[in-house]
């Protein structure tokens, strides 16, 4: 009787459907789990890099039984198993299964040749936090750990604390607040150096360039006659002039640059000068509150938006990154949309629907199915050998043989992305159209109306949010793609970013970073994998906001538009 | 277009055609029931026979509630349904139908009264032979407008009103004969006055059975024959 | 014979009737003393202005026939009725009149239709401007994504009218015909998807009218609103018969009955009969006439 019962109940609960409703809300729930778990791995790792953590101090004896002090911040720790570790010849005491191992971010590569040092716990003993010791970011060799001793000013000794006196703050503190004062002073030379630098040498590079191409392009006419000649040349002369004012403006900032030094000494003992021109920031975490390490905190993330790369891009910001992306997807969606719509217009309204549109539009959704690789090697084929060399042998004569169009750039990489996206775009455009009660277009036709007046005054308006949800999704797509990037204008490093002060403005010509490809190369290519990797989470978690922001926008658009022309869904 | 009997049977609503058989048959009840009562007060005049008569007059009431019924069924079908056409022009003429047999009860109800009063003064007066004749004529041609209602037979609606021209011509062949035995006799003059009134009756209920037969004609042919001649309507069946 | 006289000059009168039954309802109790009302005259084609006239005209969807050699001709300032079961043609007959079928595949028609004695498949007519000239209102109501304002000025802006004052005039005209200024009037910028299913599908007229055309043509204009929506269109396509030839197709019976003048009975792609709406309902000629109005098995 019980077992007659059970089975029939279960069949009433399958038959009621609610395994259904449990299947479909798992399938969603596993989804949520998935974007939330991704979202908070990446900004746990990434945001946390920027965290000035305590610097420990300890006394490390090594594997050969040496003593050594060493200071560095733990980065992460983890569990070793004990056989593992007796095979790498490590003693370890009997009977213990595992033993904890911390990794430690020691810095000095100038001098003790690795950033990084595995410890186990038990080998570091009288761990201490002191003070007085200073980390320091610096423009090359990565971060310094020690203790400052003196400041130098052109070679000679202006202040100092002698080491045994360091932890007396009443010495030692006039000594760092000096410390300060002069990594702020050489931090504003550095500004104006770079000012000049980037900006106004640049832009007179900028000139000269251009004027050597008006020279040549006058040759290649045969219209170089000496009367300009003599205009270019003075020209030129004037550009050389400001140049060479520059230039002694440059080497005498360079020369105060470079004025001061300190004396610092590592946990070892080790002495090293080092000038205050190379020092970023110096902080002193363990003298730091948490309201303090919160400030920097900011700052450092501030900065990580804000400024350039340093040190092959495992140090500074990735700001022309963010840029070169926006810029990019922006650009893509101004060439895709149109040329999508103007597509999609054609194919529902104007063409005959048979066959041939029906292959038009397999083949236009199976476009959207090809590897984006393939559109980078045809980006590389077509668009940048064949049409850039074309542009460049009918408008650019004068700069060749240096390519100008002819070479991978922004141009390129956004058509090549807009050709990637427009099958989006078109299928999407499509469907709004589709969707557009006939009744409407036929109340517009019925008024007197045209086909392309209906088209223009009511269907376009209302297939709006249509068009933006295409575009919504070619942005999403196109921010997301690096691989065909590689081959038609991403770099590594640009030395400009693409929009500037210097006629006309929007180089697209120009290579430009993105972040896609600074996470690939911070992850893969960079000197310093250690290093970086806390950077590639921090990227890729600005992708993803990047990507969202730019969606966010489209969304917010689209929304706007639909409130406007609700289809008449009543 | 010409209607047969199953015309109002065909609807998609079952319900309506079951409304529309339900007030035929009530009609042709009612139209029972009037010509039954006719019948008894034509009896109840020639037999003397009061309690007869009595019962025809009473039978008015039951007339009278069928009216209000049928009315009403009228009523109900053309605010529920909005009939058009055949089944509109059926309505109408039941109702006007219904009018015209609570007529024809009231005439009836009026004759047997009149049976009343000669039957209580005894002896018959002369005149009789007149009602016998158009009292059967007249009871004819109502029992011939029922059926040709019941059966949409628009000949038999026309001998209908044909019948009414004869009832007419001997209706005025009668009151000649009456008002020379009133003048040979001035005794009988109250009573023959009661035979004149009958003999009226019997000629407005000749007029009412046309009246049916007409609306039976607007119902079938859907043309309006009111007030029209025995030609125009016999020109109006043979479209 | 005459009884069919009498009702002929009857009919005859009923044009000029129309205009003096003002003056003789000015009468104390409202009646007429010397003649019947104009309204309970019967209408009769052969007396009227025409506007329209369909000869022989056939139509095919691909090898499908959906109209059988209509004969038909359409009287002017009347309404007339299309009623028929669904798929009989009587929208597509509508749609012919102002050439809404071009927009269909693989249409095709032969035969004529003359608007005021000139054949509108002739090669040489423009559609826009036929279709200025026979405006459409279509069973759901379609007002464009715009303002009020905007959805009237539309026909209006398309012809090339941009001068303010003279859209205003129209516009305020416009919803004044339709019987909707008052309503709206407060609110003339605000989007015109804000209004009741009703009021949007006298919008949609109003817009029809703004143009001024000479026929108005509704392909089931009340078939989407609730019943006192409907009265409201009825009401209003009795008002604009005065200045406008209206063709209504409807699966209503009882608002045919209600609106119209003349009213054409179609099935299966044929007009079976077409008369007055007073002798069609009342006494139909054709069996599947009375079939359909009376609600029968086909």
């Amino acid at each position: 009787m019980k077992h007659a019962s059970n089975p029939s109940s279960f069949r009433r609960w399958f038959k009621s459907g609610a395994p259904w409703v449990w299947l479909t809300a798992g399938a969603v729930a596993i989804n949520v789990l998935m974007v939330a778990g991704l979202l908070i791995l990446i900004a746990v790792r990434g945001l946390g890099h920027f965290w000035p953590s305590d610097v420990l101090q300890a006394d490390y004896r090594d594997n050969t039984g040496n003593h050594l002090v060493i200071a560095g911040e733990v980065v992460e720790r983890e569990q070793v198993p004990a056989e593992q570790l007796r095979n790498a010849g490590i003693d370890i005491a009997a009977g213990l299964e595992s033993a904890e191992r911390l990794l430690l971010k020691v810095g000095n590569r100038d001098v003790s040749g690795a950033d990084f040092r595995w410890a186990l716990t038990d080998s570091l003993t009288q761990i201490e936090y002191p003070a007085q010791l200073f980390v320091s970011e610096r423009r090359e060799w990565g971060n310094f750990y020690g203790y400052l001793l003196q400041i130098n000013e052109q070679g000679k000794t202006v202040m100092q604390v002698p080491r045994s006196e360091v932890g007396n703050d009443a010495l030692s503190a006039p000594l760092w607040e000096a410390f300060q004062r002069r990594i702020a002073r050489a931090r504003a030379i550095h500004d104006k150096i770079n000012q000049i630098e980037k900006h106004e040498i640049g832009a007179i590079n900028y000139r000269l360039e251009r004027l050597r191409l008006q020279e040549r392009s006058l040759e290649l006419k045969g219209a170089l006659d000496s009367a300009s000649q003599a205009e270019i040349d003075a020209e030129r002369a004037g550009y050389d002039q400001a140049y060479s004012e520059l230039q002694a403006r440059l080497t005498s900032l360079y020369a105060q640059f470079d004025r001061d030094s300190v004396v610092a000494e590592t946990a070892d003992g080790r002495r090293l000068e080092m000038s205050i021109s190379k020092v970023v920031h110096a902080y002193q975490p363990n003298r730091m509150g948490v309201i303090e390490k919160t400030g920097f905190y900011f700052a450092k993330l501030w900065e990580f938006l804000s400024d350039e790369p340093r040190e092959a891009n495992t140090e500074g910001g990735v700001f022309p990154a963010i840029f070169g992306t926006v810029m990019m997807v922006l650009l893509m969606a101004i060439m895709v949309t149109p040329f999508g719509v103007v597509a999609a217009i054609y194919l529902r309204e104007y063409a005959h629907q048979g066959l041939m549109t029906r292959l038009i539009r397999i083949a236009v959704n199976n476009l959207a199915g090809v590897p984006s690789i393939v559109y980078g090697v045809f980006g590389l084929g077509f668009f940048i050998y064949f049409l850039g060399g074309h542009i460049d042998e009918l408008f650019f004569p004068a700069a060749l043989p240096a390519p100008t169009f002819g070479t991978p750039g922004l141009l390129w990489a956004s058509l090549t992305l807009a050709l990637l996206t427009v099958p989006v775009v078109i299928v999407a455009t499509e469907e709004g159209l589709a969707r557009i009660p006939r009744a409407v277009r036929e109340g517009s036709l019925a008024l007197g109306a045209t086909k392309a007046e209906t088209l223009w005054k009511v269907v376009l308006p209302m297939a709006s949010p249509a068009m933006m949800t295409g575009v919504i999704l070619a942005v999403a797509r196109a921010a997301g793609e690096v691989a065909p990037l590689m081959l038609v204008g991403v770099v590594k490093l640009a030395p400009s970013l693409p929009l500037d002060a210097n006629y006309p403005f929007i180089h697209l010509d120009q290579k430009f970073m993105h972040l896609g490809f600074h996470i690939y190369d911070v992850g893969f290519q960079s000197p310093n994998v250690e290093a970086a990797r806390p950077l590639v989470y921090a990227t890729a978690l600005l992708l993803v906001a990047v990507i969202a922001m730019l969606n966010l926008s489209a969304v917010a658009i689209r929304n706007r538009l639909r409130e406007k022309y609700k289809a008449l869904e009543h | 277009m010409e209607l047969d009997i199953d015309a109002h049977s065909g609807h998609i609503s079952q319900q309506f055609n079951e409304e529309l058989e339900g007030i035929k048959s009530h009609l042709m009840a009612m139209g029972g029931v009037v010509e039954k009562q006719l019948a008894d007060a034509l009896t109840a005049l020639n037999d003397g026979d009061t309690d007869l008569a009595e019962r025809a007059r009473r039978s008015d009431e039951q007339i009278n509630r069928w009216e209000i019924s049928i009315e009403e069924q009228c009523t109900r079908i053309l605010a529920r349904r909005q009939p058009a056409a055949s089944d509109l022009r059926l309505i109408v003429s039941i109702s006007r139908a219904v009018n015209d047999l609570e007529r024809i009860g009231d005439e009836a109800a009026r004759i047997a009264a009149h049976a009343i009063t000669l039957a209580e003064e005894g002896e018959a007066p002369r005149g009789y032979p007149e009602t016998r004749h158009i009292g059967t004529l007249v009871r004819e041609m109502v029992s011939n407008a029922l059926n040709a209602f019941a059966r949409y037979d628009t000949d038999l609606a026309y001998r209908v009103a044909k019948a009414d021209e004869q009832i007419d011509a001997e209706y005025k062949t009668a009151m000649r004969t009456l008002v020379t035995y009133m003048m040979e006799d001035p005794r009988s003059i109250s009573r023959i006055l009661n035979v004149i009134w009958v003999l009226r009756s019997l000629e407005r209920i000749g007029d009412h059975a046309r009246n049916i037969a007409q609306h039976l004609i607007y119902m079938v042919k859907g043309i309006n024959v009111s007030h029209s001649s025995l030609q125009q309507i016999e020109k109006t069946l043979q479209i | 014979m005459d009884l069919a006289t009498s009702m002929n000059t009857a009919s005859m009168k009923t044009t000029s009737m129309n205009t003096t039954s003002v003056n003789t309802k000015a009468n104390a109790r409202g009646v007429s003393l010397n003649a019947l009302p104009a309204e309970s005259r019967t209408l009769n084609l052969e007396d009227e202005t025409l506007t329209l006239a369909v000869k022989e005209l056939n139509l095919f969807y691909g090898d499908k026939q959906a109209l059988h050699g209509i004969n038909m001709r359409i009287p002017k300032n009347r309404v007339t009725a299309f009623i028929g079961p669904s798929g009989c043609g009587k929208s597509t007959l509508l749609r012919c009149f102002n050439r809404m079928n071009d927009l269909v595949d693989q249409c095709h028609i032969d035969g004529q239709i003359l608007l005021e004695d000139n054949n509108i498949y002739e090669r040489a007519v423009d559609v826009a401007d036929l279709r200025r000239r026979v405006g459409m209102v279509f069973q759901k109501p379609n007002p464009f994504p715009k303002s009020i304002y905007e959805n009237v000025a539309y026909g209006l802006r398309i012809q090339g009218i941009k001068k303010k004052r003279v859209l205003d005039e129209t516009v305020e005209w416009a919803l004044r015909s339709a019987a909707l200024w008052d309503e709206v009037k407060d609110r003339l910028h605000e989007s015109a998807l804000g209004m009741s299913g009703g009021q949007q599908q006298r919008l949609v007229i109003a817009r029809t009218v703004a143009v001024q055309p000479e026929v108005l043509l509704l392909d089931e204009p009340a078939s989407a609103l609730d019943p006192i929506s409907t009265l409201k269109i009825e009401e209003l396509i009795h008002e604009l018969k005065k200045n406008f030839t209206i063709v209504i197709v409807t699966h209503n019976m009882q608002q045919a009955a209600r609106v119209s003048d003349y009213t054409a009975f179609m099935y299966m792609g044929e007009l079976i009969e077409f008369g007055a709406t007073d002798t069609l309902f009342t006494t139909p000629k054709k069996k599947q006439t009375e079939d359909y109005i009376t609600g029968r098995y086909g």
